[in-house]
């Protein structure tokens, strides 16, 4: 019986049981876009255009949501790439989406739990280039609207505020991954020196 | 013989060591808790010191993040020491850390303030923490208690409506996920020991024929 891991093996499994909380956190954001857009379209051609821009992201989430209940789960590069255009469609979403932009915009908040499911898959070092890009992103976006929020105090405090929450997502998440990895190594461990004994 | 009973001990020390560590998830989560908790402090800080408007305010505010960061610093140590506080303390401790939050969120102007982010954090760590029910429980008290405090300070407009929905679908979100990962972990765990437990059968079962 094989019970001691590589790392590569390791990360292997991470992905493959960890992918599902990835999938179900796009899940909401899709609801979530689908409720607003179904209630703030004022016009046929502002719906249809709506629509049209969450269905890929709904037929992609469906295709590895069904994958993994076949148990033939997403590869590592696909997950990283639909994590990467979650981080884009969520920043042009700030960017464009109804009047309120930037800092303005309330739906920053659908960077939160997509960097957290990140975290819980992928290694640290993955998750902090994630949640880096996440926070540049955003934070490029609320200055390139306004300007004057690096002057103003009230404005930039909350960024501020908002940064720190967002990060505090990937590296609390990363910790807890830290200390399930940390748990499963040590009974690996034993469980390999038995077997060694064992095989004496 | 001797060496099979070195096994067997060895063995029985294992399953009972495991056990209790599968049994205390609470245990597992609770350096994330308290790490969370260190974020709320740090950044209620920064807010104060930020937004100063008198002395006396900034004396309070100031003290009862010193509250809070002492009684954090007397959780740490007990982690530090190896000695996880009981059940009932960490839960009665992360309601606490709502209840401290949404009161910031009421002084800052409820639905118009922008302090509902520090629930994201709080949420997350009792999420990965606690059993499915108790997590349960609490995200529905946190959305139950926001969605009220936001009504009821203005956000009943039919814009105010949707951003709110958006706030607590976000907020079930991250439960949910943590939760989830958690059992997911949990589940691999549970394998390994059953694996562990597969092992030590076949230890006592190698004893047994090498008695006969």
């Amino acid at each position: 019986m094989h019970t001691l891991r590589t790392p590569a093996q390791e990360a292997v499994e991470d992905i493959f049981f960890g992918q599902v909380v990835l999938v179900w956190a796009r899940w909401f954001i899709i609801i979530a876009g689908t409720i607003l857009i179904l209630w703030t379209s004022n016009s046929v051609h502002e719906l249809t255009k709506a629509i049209l821009l969450i269905l890929p992201l709904i037929g992609v989430n469906f295709f590895v949501h069904g994958r993994y209940l076949m148990e033939k789960p997403a590869n590592k590069v696909l997950l990283i790439s639909l994590s990467l255009v979650d981080l884009v469609l969520v920043t042009i979403i700030v960017l464009t989406w109804t009047e309120q932009t930037g800092l303005q915009s309330n739906f920053f908040i659908f960077y939160y739990p997509m960097v957290m499911a990140f975290a819980f898959v992928f290694r640290p070092s993955m998750t902090v280039g994630y949640t880096a890009v996440a926070l540049i992103s955003y934070v490029v976006i609320c200055i390139v609207v306004e300007p004057s929020l690096l002057v103003n105090s009230v404005a930039l405090e909350n960024l501020i505020i908002r940064s720190i929450t967002l990060a505090s997502m990937g590296g609390l998440a990363t910790t807890y991954w830290r200390i399930q990895r940390k748990q499963r190594r040590e009974i690996m461990s034993q469980v390999g020196n038995l077997e060694m004994q064992l095989g004496q | 013989m001797s060496q099979i009973s070195q096994i067997l001990s060895e063995a029985v020390q294992i399953h009972s060591r495991q056990s209790q560590k599968i049994s205390g998830s609470v245990a597992l989560g609770q350096i994330v808790i308290v790490t969370a908790r260190w974020i709320l402090v740090l950044a209620g800080l920064l807010l104060a010191l930020w937004n100063s408007v008198s002395v006396s305010e900034l004396r309070i505010q100031i003290l009862f993040v010193l509250l809070l960061a002492i009684s954090n610093f007397y959780l740490q140590a007990q982690l530090l020491m190896r000695r996880p506080l009981a059940n009932p303390v960490v839960y009665a401790a992360s309601l606490a850390d709502l209840v401290v939050i949404t009161i910031l969120i009421h002084s800052g102007g409820g639905f118009h303030s922008g302090l509902y982010v520090f629930y994201f954090p709080a949420i997350l760590a009792f999420s990965v923490a606690f059993p499915s029910d108790l997590t349960l429980f609490f995200v529905i008290s946190t959305v139950a208690i926001y969605a009220t405090l936001s009504l009821m300070t203005g956000g009943y407009g039919a814009g105010g409506l949707q951003v709110i929905l958006t706030r607590l679908l976000m907020i079930t979100a991250v439960a949910f996920c943590g939760n989830f990962y958690q059992r997911i972990e949990n589940r691999r765990l549970q394998a390994m020991i059953k694996a562990q437990k597969d092992l030590m059968t076949q230890i006592r079962q190698r004893r047994v024929a090498s008695s006969v």
